[in-house]
């Protein structure tokens, strides 16, 4: 690599790297519309049935249940998709982890990223590609965008 | 003998429930968590999993293991999680000299630890006895007995954060008396660790009262002494000492073991809770859940009592209840990991104080 390209690509890693999340290469974003609008009505429908009795109807939880709203994007930014699925199948329901199937919880995580203003898509999500979304906080800054 | 003169009676009734809190234990089969170990270039000091005995194990166990996070002689220390074991830990890592940053994603007032009876009760199941490591006892002793010498400079202060209080246990039939064989239990009844009277000479002694002076409608009654947390005073007491060493909060939730090798500062003392079991796969925690009643505060009332598995103690911020009797042969909430509040089951432990103070003579409520 040309010294010219080096100093480039390091100028342009220290402009955007700052605050901005910026799309990997073959990697998408929860702001890519990674579920379908059917699907985040099913997970309503199951979240109303197995999540809002301590999370609440409108996700807001309480004083002692984390809400699913407000900073739950902060808390989960940075991460890929597949740990918050891990988390939602392994210890949710509290009161009967792991008591839902891999369908219904992908709906319910369809229904989250609905509930928190992320846009659906024209693809339903599933288990197998959940690794590849990033869970960024903000809209990610693509470079094609930036021409 | 001491007489319990001038006992105010506890105006226990359902329409005088103000509050009802479930929360889970961090019990861990194998006991407590203190083990250490490097994840990138940091060094992770566990202290989790103390079962309910965590307010009581606190400072000795924060004691034990800043100890270890010391001999890196760091400057700086994180501590995961905000409940009363981190924040003991945060506040002894800040004596020991270190500048201290809690990592959290609940407020200590919403933390679990916040949600337990808050008495001293550090033999509270520590552990299975078939699963527990050979130096539990002497690690235990060591734990509580540094927790009792901290405790100390809590009592007598203003607000009481902790306190002493008489205990009764009420009985209509004597204490002796053959229990019913229990219920068949659909999971292995736990055998839990034995740890034996090891603190004999700071625990004070059950003594027999009898009917002539007692002032309870019963036959049989017994009076200790036990100390109790009242948990806005500690609570707030302990954040204040927190930030005026200097500390910090940071509002964060954590997706893996992973990421604390990210952190600025490279030793960790990790108290995650119950939450070791999600967050570090921890197959050790099980869940066993327990709810308070909590009934509008009667500062006349300065005792605490036990009568048919319901144990009711005034704290500051209310007359808490609590029922302890086993359910289908197990101890009340093992293996349950439902937080959810139950009314019926909170009316029906104030029903049983109702009714116990509705025989009293002359009973002025």
């Amino acid at each position: 690599m040309e010294l010219k390209t080096v100093l480039v690509a390091a100028i342009v890693t220290v402009i955007l790297a700052p605050g901005i999340a910026v799309a990997q290469k073959g990697r998408i974003s929860i702001w890519d519309g990674v579920y379908t609008e059917p699907q985040a009505e099913r997970g309503r429908v199951l979240y109303r049935q197995s999540c809002s009795g301590c999370h609440g109807a409108d996700l807001s939880g309480n004083f002692e249940t984390p809400p699913l709203v407000g900073r739950f994007m902060p808390y989960w930014s940075g991460s890929t998709l597949d740990a918050l699925f891990d988390y939602v199948s392994t210890s949710m329901p509290m009161h009967n982890p792991g008591s839902l199937s891999p369908s219904a919880n992908t709906d319910i995580v369809a229904f989250m990223l609905k509930s928190n203003d992320l846009p659906s898509g024209s693809r339903e999500l599933s288990t197998g590609n959940l690794k590849a979304i990033n869970f960024d906080s903000a809209k990610p800054v693509s470079k094609h965008a930036r021409k | 003998m001491d007489r319990p003169f001038n006992l105010a009676p506890i105006r226990a009734h359902v329409d005088r429930i103000y509050d009802i809190k479930a929360c889970i234990r961090p019990f861990r089969t194998k006991g407590p968590r203190l083990d250490v170990e490097q994840i990138g270039d940091a060094l992770v000091i566990h202290n989790y999993g103390h079962s309910g005995a965590g307010w009581s194990l606190s400072w000795g166990s924060a004691d034990m293991q800043v100890q270890k996070a010391m001999s890196r002689s760091p400057k700086r220390i994180a501590v995961i999680g905000c409940g009363i074991i981190g924040l003991t830990s945060a506040l002894m890592a800040q004596r020991a000299g270190a500048q201290v940053t809690i990592y959290t994603r609940e407020p200590f007032q919403s933390t679990r630890s916040v949600r337990a009876n808050g008495s001293w009760t550090p033999a509270s199941r520590m552990a299975l006895a078939s699963e527990a490591p050979s130096n539990l006892g002497d690690v235990w002793e060591r734990m509580t007995r540094i927790s009792w010498k901290n405790l100390r400079q809590y009592i007598g202060l203003a607000g009481n954060p902790l306190a002493f209080a008489d205990h009764y246990y009420l009985s209509d039939t004597p204490f002796d008396t053959a229990l019913p064989p229990p219920a068949p239990s659909p999971l292995p009844v736990p055998e839990f660790y034995a740890l034996g009277d090891r603190i004999g000479d700071i625990t004070p002694k059950l003594q027999d009262l009898t009917p002539d002076i007692h002032p309870f409608p019963v036959k049989y009654a017994r009076r200790t002494t036990r100390l109790f947390f009242n948990f806005s005073e500690y609570g707030h007491r302990l954040m204040s000492e927190f930030y005026a060493a200097g500390g910090k909060l940071v509002m964060r939730n954590f997706h893996s073991p992973g990421e604390l090798a990210h952190l600025p500062e490279k030793v960790i003392i990790n108290c995650p809770g119950y939450s070791a079991r999600d967050l570090w796969k921890d197959k050790a925690m099980i869940p066993h859940s327990g709810q308070t009643e909590w009934l509008i505060p009667q500062p006349e009332v300065n005792y605490g009592l036990t009568y048919r598995n319901v144990e009711a103690l005034s704290k500051s911020d209310g007359i808490m209840m609590i029922d302890t009797g086993p359910r289908n042969g197990l101890p009340k909430g093992y293996g349950s990991s439902n937080e959810m509040p139950n009314r019926a089951e909170a009316e029906a432990a104030v029903r049983i104080m109702e009714e116990l103070y509705s025989r009293f003579p002359a009973n002025p409520i």
